[in-house]
């Protein structure tokens, strides 16, 4: 999204009650203009709200506009979510090959001969967002572990503020290595195969709770939050809702606990003390 | 000089044509190196244009990113301007940053982030315009500092694939050489077609002139005259002038050749006239006597006797003259009879002029059959009258005809003791370009000798005789020359 129309977005955004701001960080297909499309109708549909879809370059500004009261939801990392678990409620969280998890893949080109992470030294490597968990905190926190910053292992390291273009940026070999989203991964293996077939993944990483809905915790028990919350947690029940699932290839949402996100904050604790 | 006597000797028809094709060469490689120098500079100054609307596109939408040295906003931008600068078809696009160090380039796998510039990037010092041309390995090269407020940042280097400028080039060549090759060649055509008309009547000329000296010389017909009043009519004008002189003067020769032999004969006439006329009185005689006294057996047989000898006398001589003028015996071959004749036919002149003939005969010979009779028998005719002639009254005649094994050569002598020959029977004899007939007014009788001796193959020999008058030697081969050769 250009600058221009991410401030004209926000600019002109009226705060009204029948208006439901809704933000959405690079963590999926950002560049997919008919799933942005369908989620807007699918949200309008559901909610009766006039639904303004909010749009970023990087997760930060999208949590900084969620935590400031102005958007009403968004779809976020869990990191940012866990990181102001305060001042956020959870809405819904999607559900992946049956689980509300996902993993960080650690990508190295196709044809690179490596064999572990020991492998990836003195790499060039692309991270996909400082406020993601998969495409950096992961990585970051594995490093921490044994003692190392991502300076010191890395020759060096660059953000590209989007999983896709970490797969783009690895397969160029533009990076030698890259963090990435595993569901962004395993996703565009099905829609950008050509691009992906570029590069193999050298490292799984545990499982994390998958990038949830949140809204300011302010807005808990609202009758915006209840319409918004139930609206994901119906998707799957719903044609139109149906259809962006299936694009997203999710299987839907699901009211998943808080602590499914511990894994994540037990990587911030980590990297808080050994970073 | 060799070979510029050989491209000498070739015919005008073809260095013409092939002088203009040269030239159509030379003038179209000036030409052609004039069109493609010209067009180099204008692919320069067309690749320098586009390539620079290229990099300052490009710098506009690199400054921040390289400002940030941020590899990924740098490689986007080069990965998305990849497809909207096609038309240019830059191979590759490397930004380096403020340290000189590559940021990203197009293709990060040939040249990763962080390296070095490649050398073939860092050796090429573009040129005013930012533009250096490789034309061999077929890149152009451009470069593009990237300011920010006054200070260099970083900086974009550019190949391009310039196949498409080459092939312009290469199609531009071949159109010039193709069209150059065809215009040479209709030059050279045209060039030999004109040659070949302009020269034609010098060629009708020389052949001309070619059958004269072999045959008869024709004048030029009408219908060969070239079809325009020229120099060219002029010089064939002057030709047919030229041959219808020397037609009226080997005419002239002819005729009198014609006359000489006629007087000779004349004179040959009147001395055997004489020397029938002579025994004619004894005979007449005989006969009286025989009328008188012819029942007187011994006086009969004496009358007889004497008749018989006058009449053999009578009838050799005449038989000889029939023999020297008998037209439809002169294609035959010479015998030793011809020789005798001779003998015979000078007898009653040297008699009148009571002069002493020593005749010796070769006892016998190989063939003569290569000599014509009539014309060696004229031509000793011819000699032994001159030598007659010149010894005046009671004077000597010596003829001598022998064979020279050597030379396998007939050597016919005359000599006599007369004040030796003129200067001008000299030249007619033995000059190398005796003067024409026409030319020589009295002594027409050596000239025909000299003629005969010529047409042979043979030569005359002037010297002294043992008799101190002139000695005037013939040799005339009796085989062609290669066989005498054989023969050594």
């Amino acid at each position: 999204m250009l600058p221009l129309q991410a401030a004209w977005a926000f600019n002109e955004v009226p705060a009204n009650s029948g208006t439901l701001r809704f933000g959405l960080t690079p963590v999926f297909l950002s560049n997919d203009l008919e799933v942005l499309d369908e989620l807007k109708m699918y949200l309008s549909n559901a909610t009766g709200y006039d639904v303004q879809l909010v749009t970023q370059r990087t997760y930060q500004e999208v949590t900084a506009l969620l935590v400031a009261g102005n958007l009403e939801a968004a779809w976020i990392c869990g990191y940012p979510y866990r990181k102001f678990q305060d001042e956020l409620a959870l809405v819904a969280t999607p559900e992946w090959r049956g689980k509300p998890l996902y993993q960080s893949y650690l990508i190295v080109g196709a044809n690179r001969g490596a064999t572990s992470f020991e492998d990836c030294r003195g790499d060039i490597h692309a991270f996909s967002d400082p406020d993601s968990n998969s495409g950096y905190l992961v990585t970051k926190a594995y490093l921490a572990e044994r003692g190392l910053s991502e300076d010191a292992f890395f020759r060096k390291t660059f953000f590209t503020y989007g999983h896709r273009n970490v797969i783009r940026a690895v397969a160029s070999g533009l990076a030698n290595s890259g963090s990435v989203d595993g569901y962004v991964w395993e996703v565009m293996k099905t829609i950008e195969p050509e691009l992906v077939s570029q590069t193999r993944v050298l490292v799984k990483s545990e499982w994390y709770g998958f990038p949830p809905i949140a809204a300011p915790a302010r807005l808990t028990g609202t009758p915006l939050f209840e319409r918004v919350r139930s609206a994901f947690l119906q998707m799957a029940s719903d044609t139109l809702g149906r259809s962006l699932l299936n694009r997203l290839q999710l299987d839907g949402f699901v009211d998943a606990p808080p602590s499914t996100f511990d894994g994540i904050a037990a990587n911030i604790e980590l990297v808080r003390r050994l970073g | 000089m060799n070979l510029l006597a050989s491209i000498r000797r070739i015919p005008l028809t073809f260095r013409i044509p092939a002088m203009v094709a040269l030239l159509m060469i030379v003038i179209s490689a000036i030409i052609s190196e004039r069109v493609l120098s010209r067009l180099y500079e204008t692919q320069r100054q067309h690749m320098a244009a586009v390539a620079g609307t290229y990099l300052d596109g490009l710098s506009m939408a690199l400054v921040p990113a390289v400002l940030r040295g941020d590899i990924w906003e740098t490689y986007d931008i080069l990965d998305r301007t990849r497809s909207t600068y096609g038309a240019l078809a830059p191979l590759e696009t490397i930004v380096t940053g403020r340290d000189g160090r590559v940021l990203a380039s197009s293709h990060p796998k040939s040249v990763a982030p962080l390296a070095e510039l490649p050398e073939e990037y860092a050796d090429r010092a573009p040129g005013q315009d930012g533009m250096k041309i490789d034309w061999d390995k077929r890149t152009g090269f451009g470069k593009r500092e990237l300011v920010y407020q006054g200070r260099t940042v970083g900086a974009i280097h550019a190949s391009f694939d310039i196949s498409h400028l080459i092939a312009e080039r290469r199609e531009v060549l071949n159109t010039l050489l193709a069209t150059n090759a065809v215009l040479a060649t209709a030059f050279a055509v045209v060039g030999y077609l004109l040659a070949r008309r302009m020269v034609q009547p010098v060629k009708t000329l020389a052949d001309h002139m070619r059958s004269g000296t072999s045959a008869t010389l024709l004048p030029i017909a009408v219908e060969e005259f070239p079809s325009r009043e020229g120099e060219f009519a002029e010089l064939f004008h002057g030709f047919n002038a030229l041959v219808e002189a020397e037609r009226e003067r080997s005419a002239l020769t002819l005729k009198l050749a014609e006359e000489e032999k006629l007087a000779s004969l004349g004179r040959l006439a009147s001395s055997m006239a004489h020397e029938i006329n002579n025994p004619l009185g004894g005979l007449f005689n005989c006969i009286d006597t025989l009328k008188r006294h012819g029942q007187d057996e011994a006086v009969r047989q004496a009358s007889l006797s004497l008749l018989e000898r006058g009449l053999t006398g009578i009838r050799d001589v005449v038989r000889a003259a029939l023999a020297t003028y008998r037209p439809d015996r002169s294609g035959r071959a010479l015998t030793l009879q011809d020789l005798d004749d001779v003998q015979l036919l000078v007898g009653p002149e040297i008699a009148r002029r009571q002069q002493t003939l020593n005749w010796e005969r070769c006892p016998d010979t190989p063939s003569l059959a290569a000599l014509s009779g009539v014309a060696v028998r004229q031509a000793l005719l011819n000699l032994v009258l001159n030598a007659s002639a010149a010894a005046g009254d009671g004077g000597k005649v010596a003829v001598q005809s022998r064979v020279d094994p050597e030379t396998c050569a007939l050597v016919l002598s005359v000599g006599d003791n007369g004040p030796g020959l003129s200067n001008h029977a000299l030249e007619v004899l033995v000059a190398t370009e005796p003067a024409p007939a026409s030319r020589i007014g009295n002594g027409l009788g050596l000239w025909m000798v000299r003629k005969m001796v010529d047409e042979a193959g043979g030569f005359i020999k002037v010297g002294t005789s043992d008799i101190a008058g002139a000695l005037v030697e013939v040799h005339l081969p009796l085989k062609n020359p290669l066989e005498v050769n054989n023969a050594a």
